[in-house]
């Protein structure tokens, strides 16, 4: 292959700004990365990474931070809004001209949705967008496709299982919209109210992409290669009642995967509720802590590849 | 109804009969204190239908009437000088429009950082109504 992918100077705000070639190369650039072993500590030598957090989110921060540590570089930050100038009344733009003027790369998590393409419009630095509000959080999906890169091989007549609340579960937006691009089925399973937004069946539907609805996976779950599962909330429900009824349903444990295919793929983006039980843990099908160490791989290949230095 | 021949300013023709209301709500208060004339479902052997403005001693701003042709995007303006018409505007709908629309997803970045631009892509649906989707938060809004 003599495609050359540079993304030196790029942001990353959206999956849907890539082509399905640049993150084909992403995947490969993780693995090239990983394939490096100790070499790699040299790959961001001298670099800082600024990850700016105005709210908490302890997994993707550590996540970003371990990344760059991992290629060698340096990090600085915040982690939530009330200790950073913008609690002074500081604007996103102001902060993010300043802290580009000590970093070389900045991934941000900001509630305000849009606040990242927002603040790329202030920065000559990349800008990684870790999340803004309920609107995108690429790096989590671009982690997802690794994933299921790493642990199938390709994703190529994958049959995948979506389970849980999938009404305001983000992380399935956007992967759901990006898998719509790959010869995959796929099957959601939600209770009544919690199911798929219409844009994200409308999309669907206008892509041609294989995909099914329903309540519960009888039928289904034996056919699948992947189940994704999702947190559900209390909150989410009319009741408590309804709540204590339904959860069970949506809970993953080993008698349930009795009924599945031996190699069923879970994953989960973490953290969970009570939606899988501790006892899948053990099992070679769970993905869903290799799937963390996937994600902190592909974030490697983005600060690299946006820093220019693979 | 009769509408009087302008010598300077602009005439705001084949507006969908009974959006013209709405268009006046939209002028400037430098341009109320002009004399304006405003013509209600009169008779268009094009439209059917259709309200007509005239607006004496005024020039064409150009964010005004983008904010005109996001109501009423088959309109005509002719700019009057002397009696004679010197300029013929389509204000044709852009598919990107920065700095008109507001976002009205109360989370939505452009809405607490006032000093960002708007920036909508529009579309104009079937059935006529505006399909308004802020390139932010990409929330969609229908007028
Ligand atoms: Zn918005």
């Amino acid at each position: 292959m003599t495609e050359s992918f540079d993304f030196k100077g790029r942001h990353i705000i959206d999956t849907e700004d890539l082509s399905t070639a640049e993150i084909l190369h992403l995947v490969k650039t993780a693995d090239d990365i990983q394939a490096m072993g100790d070499k790699a500590l040299e790959i961001a030598k001298g670099k800082i990474l600024a990850t700016l957090f105005w709210e908490p989110s302890t997994r993707t921060r550590l996540s970003f931070e371990a990344a760059m540590f991992k290629l060698g570089g340096n990090v600085l930050g915040f982690s939530e809004a009330s200790t950073t100038s913008s609690a002074k009344g500081e604007t996103l733009a102001d902060t993010i001209k300043t802290v580009a003027l000590y970093a070389d790369i900045i991934a941000m998590r900001n509630p305000l949705e849009g606040s990242a393409m927002a603040a790329a419009r202030y920065s000559d630095r990349p800008i990684i967008n870790g999340g803004d509000g309920a609107h995108l959080h690429p790096t989590q999906t671009l982690g997802d496709i690794y994933t299921l890169y790493k642990e199938r091989g390709t994703l190529d007549g994958l049959k995948i299982g979506f389970l849980g609340d999938l009404l305001f579960g983000r992380t399935i937006h956007t992967l759901v919209r990006l898998l719509s691009r790959f010869d995959v089925e796929m099957h959601f399973f939600s209770p009544e109210g919690l199911n798929i937004p219409e844009y994200v069946r409308s999309s669907l539907q206008a892509k041609g992409a294989v995909f099914s609805e329903s309540e519960d996976m009888n039928g289904q779950l034996a056919e699948l290669d992947v189940l994704y599962v999702t947190r559900i909330q209390k909150e989410r429900f009319f009741s408590e009642e309804e709540y204590l009824r339904k959860k069970n349903s949506y809970r993953v444990d080993r008698e349930l995967l009795e009924k599945a295919k031996s190699d069923i793929l879970i994953l989960h983006p973490l953290p969970r509720n009570e939606e899988i039980s501790q006892d899948v843990d053990d099992l070679p099908n769970a993905g869903y802590f290799r799937q963390a160490a996937y994600g902190m791989e592909m974030r490697m290949a983005l600060i690299s590849k946006c820093l220019g230095l693979m | 109804m009769r509408i009087e021949r302008i010598n300077n300013g602009i005439v705001i023709d084949h507006i969908a009969a009974g959006k013209g209301i709405e268009i006046l709500k939209l002028f400037p208060t430098e341009i109320l204190r002009t004399k304006i004339d405003y013509a209600s479902y009169i008779d268009s052997p094009r439209m059917g239908m259709k309200d007509i403005i005239k607006i004496e001693n005024v020039d064409v701003n150009h964010e005004w009437l983008m904010k005109v042709a996001l109501l009423a995007p088959d309109l005509t303006i002719s700019v009057i000088r002397d009696a004679k018409v010197v300029e013929k505007i389509n204000p044709t709908l852009p598919e990107l429009i920065e700095g008109i629309i507001k976002c009205r997803n109360p989370k939505c970045v452009t809405v607490r950082e006032t000093y960002l631009p708007s920036l909508f892509r529009v579309a104009r649906m079937e059935n006529g109504k505006l399909k308004q989707q802020c390139q932010f938060c990409e929330h969609i809004f229908y007028s």
